[in-house]
C-alpha cells in the first residue's frame, strides 16, 4: 500500500465532486500567512506527513490571523511527527461544524469484500467509537459485481439516524467516495470527520488515503503522486535503506530483498522468506541476541545482489556478527547465495576468525553450498539444524566472543 | 486420501510457457504428478515438457477433461485467467501469482465463490499431497522429499517457504504430511486458514494438523471462533510468528503484505490467546512443534 498525503488525496476527492475546505500546501512560514490569507480566517494548519494521529502529535492546530499563522507554522514545520520531519503544511479553511460524521472504505480480509463503515459519532478514532458508542456504527459489505448503489449509501445514513437535508448531502458523498475507491485501486479511503456544515453543507474535512502499489501500472496519473513503500516504513527511509532499496532495483529481474534498519543491535542478520524472518527475528530476541536490522530476501538472487545486500548489512556501524538464516528454499539456489556472501566477506577484509558467523541454508545445491561456506571457513549448517537452532548458536557465539558484554 | 488434490487431479497449468512454469512443470513431472494441459495465448501447437498448449482453455477442454488450474499467468493478466478458470467450470484454482491488484483479487474471489470454485492463493508456493505424489506449483522443488514425506498431519501456511519448513519439522518429528497448503501471504486470498481446515477435518487421512500463522488479518481468530463452534475437532498445533511486531510503531508491514498490525487487530499474542482458549496447542518456540506433535497425535 502506498500512502496518499492529504492534500493530493483531497485533489482527488474534489476533481470527483466531493467538497473539501480550501486548501494550501506550503513549505515555508511567509507561504503559510499567504495562503491563509487568500483562504481567509480562521484556518487550521496541519503537518503534511503521511503518519496518521496528527492531532494527538499536537501537529493540528487552529490560527485566527496572520501573525497566529506564522507562529503555528514555525512551530510545526520544526516537529518530527511520528518519526516524520514535518517539512510541509496543510493549510485548510476552518469549519463551523455542527455534527462531525465518520466513514471508511476498505477491504475485510475476513469476508475477503469492501466494507464501508460509517457513523453518525465522527472525529474520534473509529476505535473509540466501537468501544464507546458501539450502536453508532454500521458496517456494510459491498457485493462488487453489483457495484454500490446510490440507494444503499441512503440506507446507511438512515439507519444511523440521519434524515432531512443532511441525509440528501450525504447520501451522494459516500456514494461518490466508493466510486473514488474502485476509480484509484485504493486500499483505504477514510474521512474522518465528515463535517456537517453549520450552512447544511457536507464536506471532508480529513482524510487518509492508500493506494495499492501493485495497481499503479494502470493508474499512470497517480504514480508520482504517492509514497511508494510507505507502509513498510514508520520514519523516513534511511541513507542505508535506500542504498539497500538499489540493490534490490538493480537486478529486478531477480530476486527480492527487503532491508529495515533496526535501532542499535550488534546482530547483522539476513533471512530467506518473509515468513521466515519474523520466526528468526523474534527468536534472536527471545534468546538475548540484539539484531541490528531486519532482513529478508527470496526469489532465487543473483550472486551480485547477494553480495550488496550483506555488504550494506555489515556496513551499519556497531555490528560485530552475522547470521545467514533461511527455510528450506523451494527455488533459492544456495550455492549463489553462498558466492555471494562469501565475496562480500572477502571484499570488505574481514577476519573471519575473529567475527562471530552463523549461517543456517538449505535447500537447492545445498551440497555445493555447504562445500563453499566450510572452504571460506563459516560456521555452516544445513537441515541437521532448525531455524531457531542458528539463532541460539549466533547468540551464543557472539557471548562468547565478547564476553564481558551485556549480550 | 487429502485434500485439494489426489491421484484423479486434472491439472492444467495457465501461463504454462513462462520461465517459472516451464521449470516447476519439469519438477512436477518428475515428482510423478500427471499434468494434462497447457494455456498461453497464441502459443497452441507448442508443447513444455512435453504437455501440450493451447491457446485457450475453451480449447484445452475440447481435448482433455480437467477440473484443476494452476495459474502462473503475470498479475496485469491474472484477472481475466482466472475468470477464464471460473468460466470454464474449473473447480479448484490455485494462483502462484504475485501482486495481482487487490481490487481484481476481490472481484475474482467473489466470481469464485458464487461459482462454488475453490481458489487457494493468490501469492502460493503450491499444494503437495506425497502419497498420491501430487504437486501444484514450485512446493518441494526438485528435492520434495527433503521436506514432505507421506503421513498423517495436514500443514497450512501463510508463508510459501515455511510451507516446507513446517512440512520439514513434522518430518522431523517422525511424522509425514497428508496435505501441506500454501495458503498466500496477501490480505486477500481464496482458501484462509479456516477454510482448508474444514476441508482437514471431513479428511479420514489427517489425524492432526500445523498451522502457520503471522500478524495481521483475523484469519487465526476465525479459526478459533471456528474450534469454539465446534468446526475443527482434531488437534490443531499453532505457531504464530513476528511478535516483534507488536512493539514496533503501528501500521508497519514486516514480511508479507497482509503482515500489517492496524487499529490494534493482528496481534500476534492476541491470536495466541485466542486460539489457546479455543483448545488450540499453541507452540512458543517453533522447535516447540517437534515435541507437541507426538504428543497429540492419536495413537
Amino acid at each position: 500500500m502506498a500512502r496518499v498525503l492529504e492534500n493530493i488525496g483531497k485533489e482527488l476527492l474534489r476533481s470527483n465532486r466531493i467538497p473539501t475546505p480550501d486548501f494550501s500546501a506550503v513549505s515555508i512560514v511567509k507561504e503559510a500567512r499567504k495562503a491563509a490569507d487568500e483562504i481567509g480566517y480562521p484556518v487550521v494548519i496541519k503537518a503534511l506527513v503521511t503518519a496518521g494521529k496528527r492531532g494527538k502529535a499536537g501537529a493540528v492546530k487552529f490560527a485566527e490571523n496572520s501573525d497566529e499563522v506564522e507562529e503555528i507554522a514555525k512551530q510545526i514545520l520544526s516537529m518530527t511527527v511520528h518519526n516524520f520531519p514535518v517539512e510541509r503544511l496543510l493549510v485548510e479553511k476552518k469549519l463551523d461544524i455542527s455534527q462531525e460524521l465518520y466513514v471508511s472504505i476498505a477491504f475485510d480480509s475476513s469476508k475477503m469484500m469492501p466494507i464501508v463503515i460509517a457513523s453518525s459519532a465522527g472525529g474520534i478514532d473509529i476505535e473509540e467509537i466501537a468501544r464507546t458508542q458501539p450502536e453508532k456504527i454500521i458496517k456494510y459489505h459491498v457485493n462488487m459485481r453489483e457495484g454500490f448503489h446510490l440507494y444503499e449509501a441512503k440506507e446507511i445514513w438512515s439507519d444511523l439516524g440521519l434524515t432531512g437535508s443532511a441525509l440528501q448531502k450525504v447520501t451522494p458523498i459516500l456514494w461518490r467516495l466508493y466510486q473514488v475507491f474502485e476509480k484509484y485501486d485504493a486500499t483505504i479511503i477514510e474521512v474522518n470527520p465528515l463535517a456537517m456544515t453549520s450552512e447544511g453543507e457536507a464536506v471532508a474535512a480529513a482524510i487518509l488515503m492508500g493506494i495499492d502499489d501493485d495497481a499503479l501500472y494502470r493508474q499512470p496519473d497517480l504514480s508520482d503522486k504517492v509514497e511508494m513503500g510507505s507502509d513498510r516504513a514508520w520514519r523516513p527511509l534511511t541513507a542505508l535503506e535506500k542504498e539497500m532499496v538499489a540493490v534490490d532495483a538493480s537486478e529486478s529481474y531477480r530476486g527480492t530483498a527487503r532491508y529495515t534498519e533496526m535501532e542499535g543491535g550488534d546482530i547483522g542478520f539476513l533471512c530467506g522468506g518473509g515468513g521466515g524472518s519474523l520466526l528468526v527475528y523474534d527468536a534472536l530476541l527471545r534468546f538475548g541476541g540484539k539484531p541490528a536490522n531486519y532482513t529478508e530476501f527470496g526469489g532465487n538472487p543473483t550472486e551480485t545482489k547477494v553480495t550488496g545486500l550483506v555488504k550494506g548489512v555489515l556496513s551499519k556501524a556497531g555490528i560485530k556478527g552475522f547470521l545467514m538464516d533461511a527455510n528450506i528454499t523451494n527455488n533459492t539456489q544456495t550455492d549463489v547465495v553462498a558466492k555471494g556472501m562469501i565475496r562480500a566477506f572477502k571484499d570488505l577484509g574481514i577476519d573471519l576468525k575473529d567475527f562471530p558467523i552463523i549461517v543456517r541454508l538449505a535447500g537447492v545445491n545445498d551440497v555445493e553450498a555447504k562445500r563453499l561456506f566450510s572452504e571460506a571457513g563459516l560456521e555452516y549448517y544445513g537441515d541437521d539444524i532448525t531455524m531457531e537452532d542458528a539463532a541460539r548458536l549466533i547468540v551464543d557465539k557472539m557471548r562468547r566472543a565478547y564476553p564481558g558484554e551485556a549480550n | 486420501m487429502a485434500i485439494l488434490v489426489d491421484k484423479n487431479s486434472k491439472i492444467v497449468i495457465q501461463g504454462i510457457t513462462g520461465r517459472e512454469a516451464s521449470m516447476v512443470t519439469k519438477h512436477a513431472l518428475a515428482y510423478g504428478t500427471k499434468i494434462l494441459a497447457g494455456v498461453t495465448p497464441g502459443k497452441e501447437g507448442q508443447d513444455v515438457e512435453g504437455i501440450p498448449v493451447y491457446d485457450t482453455l475453451k480449447r484445452a477442454r475440447q481435448e482433455r477433461e480437467l477440473n484443476i488450474s494452476v495459474v502462473y499467468v503475470p498479475p496485469a493478466f491474472a484477472y481475466d485467467a482466472v475468470m477464464e478458470a471460473i468460466g470454464n467450470g474449473i473447480k479448484l484454482i490455485l494462483i502462484i501469482t504475485e501482486r495481482i491488484p487487490r481490487h481484481d483479487v476481490a472481484k475474482f474471489l467473489l466470481a469464485a465463490r458464487e461459482a462454488n470454485c475453490t481458489i487457494v492463493g493468490p501469492n502460493s508456493v503450491g499444494i503437495i499431497n506425497p502419497e498420491d505424489r501430487v504437486k501444484l506449483g514450485a512446493i518441494g522443488g526438485d528435492n520434495v522429499e527433503r521436506c514432505f514425506i507421506p503421513g498423517e498431519v495436514g500443514v497450512i501456511s501463510r508463508s510459501g517457504g515455511m510451507t516446507a519448513e513446517c512440512s520439514w519439522m513434522v518430518k522431523k518429528a517422525g511424522f509425514g504430511v497428508s496435505t501441506s497448503v500454501s495458503i498466500g501471504g496477501d490480505p486477500l486470498i481464496g482458501s484462509p486458514p479456516k477454510a482448508i481446515l474444514s476441508l482437514f477435518e471431513k479428511d479420514p487421512k489427517t489425524k492432526v494438523v500445523v498451522m502457520w500463522g503471522e500478524p495481521g488479518t483475523s484469519y487465526e481468530e476465525d479459526v478459533a471462533d471456528f474450534i469454539k463452534e465446534g468446526g475443527f475437532t482434531k488437534p490443531l498445533i499453532a505457531y504464530i510468528a513476528g511478535r516483534f511486531v507488536e512493539q514496533m510503531p503501528e501500521g508497519t508491514v514486516f514480511g508479507h503484505a497482509a503482515s500489517i498490525i492496524e487499529g490494534g487487530m493482528g496481534r500476534p499474542s492476541d491470536k495466541m490467546k485466542r486460539l489457546r482458549d479455543a483448545g488450540c496447542h499453541v507452540a512458543d518456540n517453533f522447535n516447540d512443534i517437534i515435541q507437541i506433535l507426538p504428543q497429540v497425535m492419536p495413537k
